[in-house]
């Protein structure tokens, strides 16, 4: 027998086990039962041949038709509660463990994405688990059913006549052992198609996605080539595939004829013995076969080759179940990164933030991202962050939503280190607009009030204003209750931005972060902004993050970020004079002014 | 809209059988060959039963014989033998069709998808785009290979073993077809119940795996606005209605099956009770009784296959949809094919726009000459892209005109125009497989010596050849087992091996750190001497030596001229520059 076991399932077997046992006992009620119609049919065949016709009017007659009607009707209710009672158990457990995997993932953070790709995770959700449920339903049908109905139909035939069920046995062995041989292959061959599938899948994946390159260097034809070698390689193993499993059935059918005439030549035989008064001499006795009695012999014969071939394909399965948990285990046991400390703390965040000596280098990087940054940011104040591609500016924020661990001791929230802070409370007391302002398929309502659905409208719609997009959602048809994503309303990339912005400003944080949410926007609609960040986040921390200077330079400071080092921490008016990066910056953008007024 | 132009159109089901059938027909006489396999295959199938039932009645005394019962015991296997031979000779047959239909149809799909401008590509999700080149393309070749033919497979057998019991009793038959009708009739019911679940079903699992997807690439949001826990309850939620709908399908199985097998039981109880009141020999009712096996599984499976075909359906309308979509830059009809271009670009009074009449660039004239290099200067929005995406046709100008070697690029062939120009992109895109794929692009052409060639013009000799496997290194998804400074020497030895007449680079180095910067300012100036050069650049530093400069706002040209005349001129180039040495 096989059986799944681990932790994380086990558990459920006794959750469950009132149903799995119904459904097995109604299960081998079934199998026992329908072995009858056989044996009834065999009756009917000897009462025939020996008297040549049965009265239909008869009580017997009467009784072996109800004594059907008694079967089908059985059969009939326990086929019905081993369905339910099995796939009931085996589809609750496998929501179950999605439900487990699922909040596994919200635990997860963002290093484990960055190296596994969603399409991977995704597959454990759905191959992987619907595999470990086919097993645990069909394939404790099929185990049950294997091993019930071959030892029962086994038994009947060795009681009914042992010496053919003697030469029978070897000949039965085989279709378990072939099924047993060719399981090896078919998983490998299975396997390799599968390859193949993913395969061409990535390829054409990787083909869209860069299809401007290809386009540039007009490869396409390279590329339809490239492809064709994949779908060939596709076609071929398909081909293979189909080759085998066939070639499998059809050797199992002729194994399955052969052990048919086995039992044709040597029962018709014993009963030519029996028949004509000359009984064969087999095993040390005389073998006595009615004809009937060979009739019913071939109906348990019948009745044996599913279970048999069931068996060979439970070996299957399991295998492929038993992969598909191991993966499952694997993910549901990867580390989480991001523990809490056990004294850590729920901080009613005011607004302070402190940098000491703060460095950070991820982990698959040689060099520090950030290095040595110290500085102090009070409660209330607007700061700016600028700096080249690279220097840092993301990592300095991220490291304030704790999307990843610092080093303890190194920076402080309210005068706290940030890692004995409970993650929650943590996040509950910062809010930021990231850069890739990912929005969810979702109303556009629903996108800005993210953080609290249950915010009416009209604290919405100010969220919006204040991020200045309330009157382009409102030009939409549905307004706020537009759908956003794949199959919903377009939004251009400035769009996107400030309606990110406005979920980050709706959460009324006491410290809020830009990362480079204005960058397209124009200007016009850049002042708009920061005139309602003056206005509606005063008293409380705002961090802005900016590709422009002009967007920073009304600020009370601005960290100016080099190489992930910190180059200046001062009023945008004394870095005009001391840093480098940003008066460089700041000419820049009066070039650009100077322009505007020429042309204006 | 981001499914853009992919849109779900009907197509009449009269079209889509015809153009269905052009597929099959490129392999008409596998298919006829397989139906005529499945012809003989039908009847030796329904030949067996019948043996037996011979059998059973020649075991009495009066007429057994050892003598038949071997004939009968060999023919059996023998039967069966060739029968299952023949199956297996059908199945390939069959399986050889449908995979070279597959194929075809996938080069199809792909040829296709290849064909369409950069603007159509950006308007249809990668998603769905792999989805019909990958698995609707199988599911067509499924439709033929395994439900057309189960469809006439089960058709076939039940007009068989149909006819065979009317020969053996006509009156046994007739009952059963009432037997027969009863089934089909509680098949074709359920399979409309259950076509209806199992659409409910497909609906949930997609929008579940929507929602997984969602949840998992937008789990950073959720994490720091926490909202786990209301993600988790949602998802709970979809769980639930996916668990019901299956629940409700297997329900509805759980009631069919028994209920057909019922039925079969009873239909033996009939055989029975008829047989013996017709007087009808014991091996008639056994090869009857036998039969009946033979006639509810063809039956119930055609009520199945009804599930499958409208999947089918779906499927290939999807993909006509998308084979019917045309590619949108395509080449005038008189368009010149150009080998060799000398790189003399030419802008005459261009504008264009993104939407309407918001002018990205505005009357935008110059004139570069061959193996002249330009540069472009401005601040971001300033138009510097555009021009570079006009010159490869990525987009066409609303006015004016853009000419290479005098020739208007609309008149010349596309595929030409784009081999003449090599582009450099700020973001390089890396295939996975070796170097030297991501070099030569997969084209074979390219010995090992060219390849090496080009990367010592680009100086990125010396960082290859220190990799264990030099050119055959593996390149990872995206590249990401390079920095960024060498991902761009591949891009620029990439781009030098294609022998370019002309060269584009966008901010090729803004993102590079400075070690790198040193060696790729080299082989810039190495890669200069190839042909004519347009350089976008924030750093002055790279395009100082350029021979023209041109100084953009707003979508127009405000300065022109080389360094040392721009310099001279004391307006923006003149203070920009100042800006930048000055401090250093």
């Amino acid at each position: 027998m096989f059986l799944l076991w681990g932790k994380h399932i086990r558990k459920y077997y006794l959750r469950y086990f009132i149903f799995v046992l119904l459904g097995v006992a109604a299960l081998i009620s079934v199998d026992y039962i329908q072995l009858r119609i056989p044996e009834i049919i065999g009756e009917i065949v000897d009462k025939l041949n020996q008297e040549g016709s049965i009265d239909i009017n008869s009580a017997y007659f009467a009784n072996l038709i109800k004594e059907v009607f008694i079967v089908a009707a059985v059969m009939f209710g326990g086929r019905i509660v081993w369905r339910l009672s099995l796939f009931y158990a085996s589809h609750r457990i496998e929501e179950r463990i999605r439900n487990e995997m699922f909040l596994k993932a919200e635990r997860l953070d963002l290093s484990y994405y960055h190296d596994n790709k969603v399409g991977t995770i995704m597959s454990w959700f759905t191959n992987d688990v619907e595999s470990l449920s086919e097993f645990l339903g069909w394939g404790t049908l099929m185990m049950i059913d294997g091993v019930f109905l071959t030892t029962l139909a086994l038994t009947k035939m060795f009681l009914l006549d042992y010496s053919l069920s003697l030469i029978m046995l070897l000949p039965i062995a085989l279709i378990v052992l072939w099924g047993a041989l060719v399981e090896s292959k078919m998983s490998k061959i299975w396997r390799l198609r599968q390859e193949s599938n993913d395969d061409l899948y990535d390829y054409s994946q990787e083909n869209f996605t860069g299809i401007r390159v290809i386009k540039a260097f007009v490869k396409e034809n390279q590329q339809i080539i490239e492809f064709s070698k994949h779908a060939r390689k596709n076609r071929d193993i398909n081909v293979k595939f189909t080759a085998v499993s066939v070639f499998f059935d059809v050797i199992i059918e002729i194994i399955i004829a052969g052990i048919a005439a086995i039992l044709i030549g040597f029962g018709g035989w014993f009963v030519y013995g029996t028949v004509t008064g000359t009984p064969i001499s087999l095993f040390g006795r005389e073998v006595l076969l009615e004809p009937g009695q060979l009739v019913t012999f071939y109906g348990y014969f019948d009745s044996l080759i599913w279970p048999l071939i069931a068996l060979g394909q439970v070996v299957t399965m399991f295998s492929q179940a038993r992969t598909s948990y191991s993966r499952i285990e694997h993910y549901l046991d990867s580390d989480e990164r991001l523990l809490e400390a056990v004294d850590a703390v729920d901080v009613d965040i005011t607004g302070k933030i402190e940098f000491k000596d703060f460095s950070f280098k991820y982990k698959d990087s040689e060099i520090d991202s950030l290095s040595n940054i110290s500085l102090t940011i009070n409660p209330g104040e607007n700061i700016g962050i600028i700096g080249t591609v690279g220097s840092g500016k993301s990592t300095l924020v991220n490291a304030l939503v704790r999307l990843f661990n610092v080093e303890e001791g190194t920076l402080f929230i309210d005068d706290v280190d940030i890692m004995k802070i409970k993650i929650a409370s943590l996040r509950n007391g910062v809010s930021i607009a990231p850069q890739d302002n990912f929005l969810f398929s979702d109303t556009i309502k629903n996108n800005i009030a993210f953080s609290d659905v249950d915010r009416d409208i009209e604290e919405v719609r100010n969220a919006a204003r204040f991020a200045d997009v309330d009157t382009d959602i409102s030009q939409f048809e549905e307004g706020y209750d537009s759908l956003m994503g794949e199959n919903g309303h377009t939004v251009s990339g400035g769009q996107k931005q400030r309606i990110s912005l406005a979920r980050a400003y709706l959460k009324s944080a006491p410290i809020l972060i830009l990362d480079d949410s204005v960058s397209a926007v124009d200007l016009k609609t850049e002042e708009r902004i920061l005139d309602n960040i003056k206005e509606k986040r005063a008293g409380k921390t705002t961090i802005i993050i900016a590709s422009r200077v002009s967007t920073v330079m009304e600020l009370d400071k601005v960290i100016v970020l080099k190489n992930g080092t910190l180059e200046a921490f001062d009023t945008p008016k004394n870095l005009k004079k001391n840093s480098e990066t940003f008066s460089k910056m700041v000419m820049l953008q009066e070039l650009e002014k100077e322009k505007g007024a020429n042309n204006g | 809209m981001a499914d853009g132009i992919l849109v779900d159109k009907k197509i009449p089901l009269r079209v889509v059988v015809s153009r269905t059938l052009k597929y099959a027909s490129q392999e008409k006489g596998a298919f006829i060959g397989a139906f005529i396999l499945l012809l003989v295959n039908v009847f030796l199938g329904v030949l067996l039963p019948r043996i037996t039932g011979y059998f059973t009645d020649h075991l009495t005394s009066d007429v057994i014989s050892m003598q038949t019962i071997i004939i009968i015991a060999v023919a059996s296997v023998v039967i069966s033998i060739v029968n299952q031979g023949l199956l297996f000779w059908e199945n390939m047959i069959l399986t050889k069709a449908g995979q070279k239909i597959v194929y075809k149809l996938r080069m199809e799909v792909f040829e296709h998808i290849e064909s369409m401008s950069q603007n159509q590509f950006n308007e249809m999700p990668v998603g769905s785009l792999v989805t019909r080149v990958c698995n609707y393309t199988s599911q067509l070749s499924a439709f033929f290979t395994n439900v057309l033919v189960s469809i006439l497979r089960n058709v076939l057998t039940i007009v068989v073993v149909y006819i065979w019991m009317m020969v053996l009793s006509w009156q046994l038959g007739l009952i059963l077809f009432g037997v027969v009708i009863i089934v089909f009739v509680i098949s074709f019911f359920f399979s409309k119940i259950v076509h209806k679940l199992f659409s409910n079903e497909r609906k949930q699992i997609s929008a579940m795996n929507t929602y997984i997807n969602e949840s998992l690439s937008g789990m950073k949001i959720i994490q720091i606005f926490n909202q786990e826990q209301r993600y988790a309850k949602r998802f709970f939620g979809e769980n639930r209605k996916y668990f019901n709908y299956r629940f409700s399908i297997i329900s509805a199985f759980s009631v069919y099956r028994p209920l057909i097998s019922f039925i079969y039981i009873a239909s033996v109880a009939l055989i029975l009770s008829a047989g013996i009141g017709f007087g009808l020999t014991a091996g008639t009712i056994v090869a009857f009784y036998l039969y009946l096996g033979y006639f509810f599984q063809p039956v119930q499976n055609l009520a199945d296959q009804l599930n499958n075909i409208t999947r089918a359906m779906t499927a290939i309308e999807r993909l006509f949809n998308l084979l019917d979509i045309p590619p949108e830059v395509l080449d005038v009809e008189d368009a010149v094919e150009i080998d060799e271009f000398k790189g003399k670009i030419e802008f005459r009074n261009v504008y264009f726009a993104y939407e309407k009449e918001n002018w990205v660039l505005k009357d935008v004239s110059f004139v570069i000459n061959p193996k002249e290099t330009a540069a472009f200067v401005g601040a971001t929005g300033s138009g510097k892209t555009t021009i570079l995406g006009l010159i490869v046709r990525n987009f066409e100008a609303q006015k004016g005109e853009i000419l290479i070697d005098d020739i208007d690029i609309k008149k010349i062939k596309i595929s030409s125009l784009r081999r003449a120009v090599g582009q450099m992109l700020q973001e390089v895109f890396l295939f996975t497989g070796s170097i030297k794929d991501n070099i030569t692009l997969f084209d074979e052409e390219y010995s090992d010596e060219e390849v090496y060639e080009s990367i010592d013009y680009v100086n990125a000799g010396k960082f290859i050849r220190g990799l264990p496997e030099k050119i055959n290194t593996k390149v990872i998804e995206k590249g990401e087992n390079f920095s960024a400074g060498q991902r761009q020497l591949l891009s620029f030895a990439r781009t030098v091996l294609h022998k370019p007449q002309i060269m584009i680079l966008d901010e090729a180095t803004a993102n590079i750190d400075t070690e790198t910067e040193v060696v790729i300012q080299k082989s810039l100036e190495n890669i200069k001497n190839i042909g004519t050069m347009l350089v976008v650049a924030h750093r002055l530093s790279t395009i100082q030596h350029s021979d023209k400069i041109f100084v953009l706002a707003k979508g127009e040209i405000i300065e022109r001229g080389n360094h040392q005349e721009l310099l001279k001129q004391h307006g923006y180039y003149y203070k920009l520059y100042k800006l930048q040495f000055e401090n250093n």
